[in-house]
């Protein structure tokens, strides 16, 4: 099934392609019976996805991905916020992990890879000074100005 | 930014949602520029403009503060 012209199934189609692989994770690396539960509690948010979609206004809109100009700016603030609980989450749990004298990496990791992504998301995303306009009236200007005639 | 989009589709007897669908925008977005919530991007704002036939300063008012 084409989910581009099935939008609403782009989300919980997302939850259940991510959430089976984590499901035979868990079987591989814990009890086929954990990973029965996982696949429960993955369908579940999947539906909950799903009708998530189906809902008029931003939230069904955007998780349809048929969003206008303020929809995509409600994405960005939602993302900005999504982010910096991520991010106090992980070096709170990093700053738990240190005191207990355990592997902290996997935060450490997580942190430094959304701080670099952060600084190449400037990068892709900025606008940056270009070559100065030689035309350029400014002070710093070495253009001769002619006196007018 | 004060605008006058709700004044223009009272007059042309337009739903939000009616207008919602002229300018390919959702309901919830028409709303919030109608109650001054959201200022549209430029080429929104010449939408609208350009959808009750007036100049886009007719349509959008910015105020003093907003210009500085």
């Amino acid at each position: 099934m084409n989910v581009r012209k099935h939008p609403r199934l782009l989300a919980p189609g997302a939850v259940l392609a991510i959430g089976s692989v984590m499901v035979v994770a868990v079987g591989i690396g814990h009890t086929w019976s954990d990973a029965l539960i996982s696949e429960i509690i993955i369908v579940a948010i999947a539906l909950f996805d799903f009708f998530l979609a189906g809902t008029k206004g931003d939230v069904g809109a955007i998780y349809r991905r048929r969003t206008d100009e303020r929809q995509r700016e409600v994405i960005m603030k939602a993302s900005r916020l999504a982010m910096l609980v991520m991010f106090a989450l992980c070096y709170g749990i990093a700053f738990i992990l240190i005191a207990l004298n355990k592997n902290y990496w996997q935060e450490d990791v997580i942190g430094s890879a959304g701080g670099v992504a952060f600084f190449v998301g400037m990068t892709i995303f900025g606008v940056h000074d270009e070559v100065a306009d030689s035309s350029s009236r400014g002070i710093m200007s070495t253009e001769e100005v002619k006196p007018p005639m | 930014m004060k605008n006058e989009v709700r004044e223009f589709r009272r007059k042309r007897e337009l739903s939000q949602a009616d207008l919602a669908e002229g300018l390919g925008v959702s309901r919830q977005t028409v709303i919030a520029i109608e109650s001054g919530r959201y200022s549209p991007s430029l080429p929104l704002a010449f939408r609208i403009a350009k959808f009750f036939e007036v100049p886009v300063e007719t349509m959008f008012d910015p105020s003093e503060e907003e210009v500085q």
